[in-house]
């Protein structure tokens, strides 16, 4: 079980280098868009349902706080699509 | 826990998705006040919380296994992490004091400083709530079979680290 905490904690700090690598990148704002939030998903969904354990609980918190990740990067990246364009 | 827990995440969603959309009407200022931003603190300060939510989630497994002053060297870990990240946003809260930069200045410094003291704070009450935690581990209060303390702290910390998680790549890192 811990070696499974250890690798998810190196694929979250992996992901946090990839997201700072890639606004350091010159790309442009709509091409660093999805990747940052997708990388931001998992990184939730990694802390939810692994360190909070909430994957395998009584329903419906897994669900619940899964949903407001979900939701709030959702509109996020929303917003940021609709000042691009 | 988790009601206060859910209450906590729907505030802070809504400072998140009103950064986003006020971002919207303000591209250009929003965008040339965040170039004004720490960035390498910011991800410092990631790569702390991510790795004390991991030390946590060590403790919580060291108390299943009935090692209470384990548990407590790993709470004092995360706390070493969580103490960091706080003297790293008072030095970078500071350094915009000193630049002249305010709630005022302009809406992005604004949503940047009132997000960032509003987590800086949650930050603070887990650290409390983990030094109580960490005391109590030390002094043998839990045990394999009663460790409902710990959990709780431990939720606490990682709600405030997936907080943290979405608040870094939205305020430093998206343009």
């Amino acid at each position: 079980m811990m070696k499974a905490a250890t690798f998810q904690w190196l694929i979250l700090l992996a992901m946090t280098a990839v997201a700072v690598g890639l606004s350091q990148a010159s790309l442009s704002d709509n091409a660093i868009l999805a990747p940052v939030l997708l990388t931001t998903l998992v990184k939730g969904r990694i802390v939810i349902d692994r360190f909070m354990a909430l994957q395998g609980a009584i329903a419906p918190w897994r669900w619940v706080v899964l949903g407001w990740l979900v939701v709030v990067v959702g509109l996020i990246g929303y917003a940021f699509h609709m000042a691009q364009t | 826990m988790w009601f206060f827990i859910l209450a906590e995440l729907l505030v802070f969603g809504v400072f998140f998705l009103a950064y986003a959309f006020a971002r919207t009407r303000n591209v250009e200022l929003f965008n040339a006040s965040q170039l004004e931003l720490d960035q390498l603190s910011g991800a410092i300060n990631t790569v702390l919380l991510i790795s004390s939510s991991y030390f946590v989630v060590r403790a919580v497994d060291q108390i299943r296994h009935d090692r209470s002053r384990s548990c407590a060297y790993w709470l004092i870990a995360a706390m070493t992490c969580g103490g960091t990240f706080l003297a790293l946003k008072l030095v970078e809260f500071g350094a915009k004091l000193e630049a002249g930069i305010t709630m005022s200045t302009n809406t992005f410094f604004m949503f940047y400083l009132g997000l960032g003291f509003f987590h800086f704070m949650h930050v603070v009450l887990g650290m409390v709530i983990l030094g109580a935690v960490t005391l109590k581990a030390w002094k043998g209060g839990y045990s394999a079979t009663s460790y409902g303390g710990v959990e709780t702290g431990a939720a606490y910390w990682h709600m405030v680290d997936l907080v943290w998680i979405i608040l870094f790549p939205l305020i430093y890192v998206l343009h």
